[in-house]
This record gives C-alpha cells, sequence and structure tokens, in this order.
C-alpha cells in the first residue's frame, strides 16, 4: 500500500449513527449534507441526496420493528470522483422493492417517498437481512470537478489520515463484497447447469447448502421437506448428524417450540437463537448451546415444501448480503424441490399406464377364446370393462360331454393384483375341477387355497359356479356372495338367490349347494354387478327386477345366445343413454334351442316340475323335451 | 413561520423546511386558521430550503381540505425554489397545486 498510496479524490465518507428518532434522522440528514457539500456537490445534487437520505431514514424510524426500537440506525454517505453512495440501514422487518412505477397518482400517500429515491438516483438495492436491513442509493455525477472545498482542511495531516484509513476501509469492504458475490454467481452457475438433472436431489440440496455454508461464513444447515400427502417437515439433509432429528408435525398444537415450525406456518422467515429457545424441545439446540441462525420456508406458489435453516455456533447474526444469499438459494432450492417431484410423478403416471396394460393383458388372456358348444345349446359371453383393468372374469368348462361348468367371478380391486388374483383363481378351478364336480366343495377348496394370499392385501373375490347337467336336466349352483345366476325353466325365469361368503374373507367356510330341474326351454345367465348396477342419466340403476322382467320375455322368444348377449348389450347401452360405463360388466348366458316339435311340451313341464332320471336318460342328446306318457304322446 | 388571515385570504410564510418532524404541526396550524370560506390560499415557499415527502403529504392535505371548503378555492404555492418545484413535477403535485412565481 505504502507504494501505491491512494488518491484522496478516490473517495471519501461520513457515517453517521442516530437514535431511532425523527427529529435525530434530521440532524443525521443535515451532517451528510454539510459533509457532501464540502465535496463539491452542486446545490441540485446536494438536495436530491438530501431529499434521498431523508426519505429512507424516515422510512427506517417510522417502520422499526417493535422489538428493534432501541437499535441505531445508520446513514452513511460515500463520495466518489464518479458519483455518490448512500447507504441507510434500518431495523425494520423490511419491505420488498418493486420497480419504480413510471408515473405516481398524485393523490396517492403511500409509497411516495420510495418514488422520489428511485426517482432521483441512478441505481438503488435494498439488501435484507432479519430486522436488518440495508438501503444503498447511488448517484453519479454528471460534472466532476472534484473541488474539495476544504483543501485547507487536508492540509491537516491527522485529517488527511483519518481520510485515507476510510477510504481503505471502504476499498477493502468493496473488495470483499465482489468476492462473495462472484463466489455467489459461481455458486449458482453450478446449481443451474444441474438443475435439469433432478435424479439426485439430495445430493443436490448437500451441495447447494454446503456452497451456502461458505458464502454465508455459517457453520450448520438443516433442510426439512414435507414428503408428498404428508403434513410433517421430515429432515431431507443436514450438515452434522446430530440435527437430524424427528420429523415435526405442521399441525403441532404448539409452534412456538421450533423455528422450523414457526417459519413454515408463518410463510415467512424465522430467527433462532438457541439461548432464548426452549432448549428441551427446539431441535436446532442441536446445533449448539449459542447457535443462531435463520428459518426461511420454501414455498412455491403458496405451497409449503419446507424449510431451509441455516446459522453460526457463535452468536454472531448474518449481514445484509449474506442474508441476500440465504434467500435467493432457498427460492432456488424451492424450484429444484419442485422439479424433481415433477419429473417423480411423470415417472410414477408411466409405471401405473404400464402396469395397467399388463393387467388389461392378463385379463383378456382369461377369458376363454372359444366358447364350448352344446347339441341344442348356445353359450354365449360379453366382457366390458370400466377402467383399464377390471377384477371380472367368466368361463365355461366341459366337464364331460353333457356337463359343463360355469364359472363368474369379480375379484374385488385394481391393477396388476386383482388381474393376478383373477389368474390363479382360473387356474385353480381348471385343477380342482379333475377332483370334484360340486360347485360347493369347489368353492371351499378355492376359499382355503385363496384365503391367505387374499387377505394378506385385503381383497376378495365373489364368484358364482353352476354345473349343468344336461342329462339331468338339472342344475346345482353355489354362489360365493356373487349375484344370483337367473334362471329360466320353462315359463319360470328367476333368480337362485343363495348366502355365501366371498372367497378370502374367513378361513374356513362351507357353501350350500342348490339344485334346480331344468324344464324346457331352458336358460341361464350370470353376471356380475355392473350389469345391475349400471346407471341411467337419471341416476337410476338398471337392477335385478329389470333384467329378470326383460329376460323373461327374451327367453320364451327362444332366441339364441349369440342374439340374446346382443341384445342385453343393447339393451344396457340404451339404458345407460350413452353415460360411460361406471363399472365393469361381464355376464354369460346359456340359452337352449327350442325345436317346434318340443313347443308343445312346455306348458306341460312347467306343471310336473321336475324330470325324472329315467324321462332324462330316454330323451335324446338333442335334448328335444321329453314327453310325459300321460300325454298320450309318444316320441 | 408567519401566517396572516386578512378578510377571507389566507397566506402563509416564512417556512424554513417542510419535514417529517414539522409537518403534521404545520398541517394543524394551517388548517386551525383557515377561515370558514376561504376565498384565497397562499403558501409562500420563497424562504423554504427543504421539502421531503411528508411535507408533500401536509401540502396535499392541506388542498384536499381547501378543495373541500365551502367555496372549493385551490391552494396556491407561491415561487418554490428550483429543486422544490422539480419535486411537485416529479410527484405529478403541479397538477393540484396552483403554483406561481413572481
Amino acid at each position: 500500500m505504502s507504494e501505491h498510496p491512494i488518491p484522496a479524490e478516490r473517495g471519501v465518507s461520513n457515517r453517521v449513527v442516530f437514535k431511532c428518532d425523527l427529529t435525530d434522522a434530521r440532524t443525521a440528514t443535515r451532517i451528510l449534507r454539510t459533509f457532501l457539500a464540502e465535496q463539491g456537490l452542486d446545490e441540485s445534487e446536494l438536495f436530491n441526496c438530501e431529499l434521498c437520505l431523508a426519505e429512507a431514514c424516515n422510512n427506517a424510524v417510522q417502520y422499526v420493528a417493535d422489538t428493534a426500537a432501541q437499535e441505531p440506525v445508520i446513514a452513511e454517505a460515500i463520495c466518489h470522483h464518479t458519483g455518490v453512495e448512500l447507504r441507510v440501514t434500518d431495523h425494520t422487518n423490511g419491505f420488498e422493492l418493486h420497480e419504480r412505477p413510471a408515473t405516481l397518482d398524485p393523490q396517492r400517500e403511500n409509497g411516495r417517498g420510495l418514488f422520489i429515491i428511485q426517482s432521483l438516483m441512478d441505481e438503488v438495492r435494498y439488501y435484507r437481512g432479519t430486522q436488518r436491513n440495508t438501503l444503498v442509493m447511488r448517484k453519479s455525477r454528471t460534472h466532476q470537478q472534484h473541488r474539495p472545498a476544504h483543501d485547507a482542511a487536508v492540509a491537516n495531516l491527522e485529517d488527511a489520515r483519518r481520510q485515507l484509513e476510510s477510504c481503505q476501509q471502504t476499498i477493502s469492504g468493496m473488495a470483499s463484497d465482489l468476492c462473495v458475490r462472484s463466489e455467489t454467481l459461481a455458486a449458482i452457475f453450478r446449481c443451474c447447469a444441474e438443475l435439469g438433472r433432478t435424479s439426485d436431489l439430495e445430493g443436490f440440496g448437500r451441495r447447494l447448502l454446503n456452497d451456502l455454508l461458505h458464502l454465508t461464513a455459517a457453520d450448520w444447515f438443516v433442510l426439512r421437506l414435507v414428503p408428498v400427502g404428508d403434513s410433517r417437515l421430515s429432515v431431507f439433509v443436514v450438515s452434522e448428524p446430530s440435527l437430524h432429528t424427528d420429523p415435526l408435525p405442521l399441525h403441532a398444537a404448539d409452534a412456538t417450540t421450533s423455528a422450523e415450525l414457526g417459519a413454515a406456518r408463518a410463510r415467512r422467515e424465522v430467527e433462532f437463537d438457541a439461548r432464548r429457545a426452549a432448549a428441551r424441545l427446539e431441535p436446532l439446540c442441536q446445533a449448539g448451546p449459542k447457535a443462531v441462525g435463520v428459518v426461511h420456508p420454501l414455498l412455491f406458489n403458496d405451497t409449503l415444501i419446507g424449510t431451509i435453516a441455516i446459522g453460526r455456533r457463535e452468536p454472531a447474526p448474518f449481514s445484509a448480503l449474506q442474508s441476500e444469499m440465504i434467500r435467493t438459494f432457498t427460492e432456488f432450492m424451492a424450484v429444484q424441490v419442485i422439479n424433481a417431484r415433477h419429473v417423480e410423478e411423470q415417472m410414477h403416471a408411466r409405471i401405473v399406464a404400464h402396469e395397467l396394460d399388463i393387467a388389461h393383458r392378463i385379463q383378456r388372456a382369461l377369458l376363454p377364446r372359444t366358447l364350448p358348444q352344446l347339441a341344442g345349446f348356445t353359450l354365449a359371453a360379453s366382457w366390458e370393462s370400466a377402467r383399464q383393468v377390471g377384477g371380472d372374469f367368466y368361463d365355461a368348462i366341459m366337464l364331460d360331454d353333457h356337463t359343463l361348468l360355469l364359472v363368474v367371478a369379480d375379484v374385488m380391486g385394481k391393477g396388476v393384483p386383482a388381474a393376478m388374483f383373477a389368474t390363479i383363481m382360473r387356474s385353480l378351478v381348471h385343477a380342482l375341477v379333475g377332483r370334484s364336480r360340486h360347485p360347493a366343495k369347489l368353492l371351499r377348496r378355492l376359499n382355503e387355497l385363496l384365503y391367505a394370499e387374499l387377505s394378506s392385501v385385503g381383497m376378495f373375490i365373489t364368484a358364482q359356479l353352476v354345473v349343468v347337467d344336461l342329462h339331468r336336466r338339472e342344475l346345482v349352483a353355489a354362489s360365493a356372495g356373487h349375484c344370483p345366476v337367473i334362471v329360466a325353466s320353462g315359463d319360470h325365469v328367476r333368480p337362485l338367490r343363495m348366502a355365501g361368503m366371498p372367497l378370502g374373507v374367513l378361513p374356513d367356510v362351507r357353501y350350500r349347494e342348490q339344485k334346480v330341474a331344468l324344464a324346457a326351454p331352458a336358460g341361464l345367465l350370470l353376471y356380475t354387478d355392473g350389469l345391475t348396477e349400471a346407471l341411467n342419466p337419471a341416476g337410476e340403476m338398471f337392477g335385478s327386477e329389470r333384467l329378470t322382467a326383460w329376460l323373461r320375455d327374451r327367453f320364451a322368444q327362444s332366441m339364441k345366445a349369440e342374439a340374446l348377449r346382443d341384445a342385453l348389450v343393447a339393451e344396457l347401452n340404451g339404458f345407460c343413454g350413452g353415460e360411460p360405463l361406471r363399472d365393469d360388466q361381464a355376464f354369460m348366458v346359456l340359452a337352449e334351442e327350442a325345436p317346434v316339435v318340443a313347443m308343445r311340451g312346455r306348458t306341460n313341464t312347467a306343471t310336473t316340475g321336475d324330470f325324472h332320471p329315467a324321462d332324462v336318460t330316454a330323451c335324446s342328446r338333442n335334448f328335444i323335451f321329453p314327453l310325459d306318457p300321460a300325454l298320450g304322446i309318444q316320441s | 413561520m408567519k401566517i396572516e388571515n386578512e378578510g377571507n385570504h389566507l397566506r402563509v410564510s416564512d417556512i424554513a423546511e417542510l419535514n417529517a418532524v414539522n409537518a403534521s404541526q404545520f398541517r394543524d396550524e394551517v388548517r386551525a386558521a383557515m377561515p370558514q370560506s376561504p376565498e384565497s390560499i397562499e403558501i409562500d415557499l420563497s424562504q423554504t430550503r427543504f421539502v421531503d415527502s411528508s411535507g408533500l403529504g401536509a401540502l396535499f392535505a392541506l388542498y384536499k381540505t381547501a378543495n373541500t371548503s365551502r367555496d372549493g378555492v385551490t391552494l396556491r404555492l407561491i415561487n418554490p425554489r428550483p429543486p422544490i418545484q422539480q419535486l411537485f413535477e416529479l410527484t405529478q403535485l403541479h397538477q393540484l397545486f396552483e403554483i406561481s412565481q413572481r
């Protein structure tokens, strides 16, 4: 320094520290005006500087925070040969410095002072700290005849030395300021480069906050996030393990025990001081007995994402510049968390879509490609899925040349798990029919085999099993909580209501069987509840009564199963009146063909009721109706 | 500060500063001196070397009082110094006051 003495005209400063009071503020601005006059500013410049200082000092006094009324206000003027810098450090809660409006409404009183400052100065910046903010106002000088009015005074060696010291201080302050700013920029650039790569949010948070520790000369930090769907602030990254404390419930009755909760609730920065905290309860006290710091909420729009707490072990508050950096980094972190969450959501949506696609294909594959066709009968089925994946399925298995097992089931649940259970159920049915052809026994065994898996995931299956023996012209049915099979036997069409526990609810269940004789023409409809629960635009259900009545008409017309199926699908579509399917719909219909010769016998069977085994064996494979000898008509 | 009241003509002069410290007192004193139906209100700013936003606020308050008085007179400001004249222009208050140089 001694080799390159700083020329006196590089800049001089004057600093006035005053009590938080309007009269003192006025005195301070007068002192600084006098100082600036000594530096050779002209009348207009002096008026403007005095005015801006007065506005800033008055604001500092009038808006001082309740707790800081004892703190002094600092006003400073620094005069360089190219311009003037004015600084006022206040202890208010700070304000938002917006762009200067183009014009001012003369009627509006608010904001006039700030408008004046922004109009008269070339550059205005506001550095916010915690109840310590600095307004920096700069004005360049147009005519720069730096004419120290106190040439004589400079002769005073003591004065000159003081001025030199002051200059050196100013310059070294500016240099360190510059250094920190360039480091901040570098850190922000580094983080920007990472913005696209969001896979490692934890690593990103750690690097960002370690940079911030370094830049603000802080010792510790705690980043907490509110996990999606949670209402607690959970530790995400910390500077040291001791700060890794329990999650904080956001709805806790008392938020005063934690600065982090306080900041999260109030949505604004909150100061922390271990010496004043309720030490046993305040998690940040882990940072040390004398630790101080600030907590900023991480916000995105109005949503709280988390908090960042940062501080020092020793009670030294952050400067305005450091506070500004913390604020910037906090905003940066919030953006990054939101980015990472969006990416995660997209990934999740893709996985779910893929899973549903798989489940849908499994489901489709379950359904029999072709249905067995029997002489004298037709069998048809329909399956429609409301969602991408339904839990409904049906099956038809020939047990021998005249016995048919019909299965309709509904797995309660959705997605891949439902499809998996449907697959297992179908395989089990196929495996078990070799051993038993009693629906009740089959259901009991199915329940035994499926109970553990189903109950462990809280799912269950309703199923209807019907064994139709075409030689004996009878059916045997059992139900596991499923909607009833509708049986047409001659003129009678009625639902076969049976009690039965769904599969997977209780470990050991015995099912009951019901045997029904089938007079000609016989018909069956097995279905899932999506059919009867279909809604019309008025919100009415299709209902089992409507279904039974509809079937009564159709079975009487001796329609083939395919035609009946198509008619039922059309009926349902008509009923829903274009409303989208609310639930899955599956049904299977068995219909007997009614040859003309058999027509006369119909009433007969209906009245006689049951068949005699002898009659059944006597009747041909064509299921032409067995004629009662009492009628005097021989086949 | 000097307040003269002749007939219904109010004239205020000899004002050194209008700042945050004295603005409300200035406003209240002038208001108190204001006649029921003023014919003119003049504020002489020729001696005034400093006005800040509180001072502007006080002038604006007087303007409103004068304007809403029975006969609705306007506030006349006399001989403001150039920086203060510029301040009125900057804050658009020159549209409301009648400013005259004599």
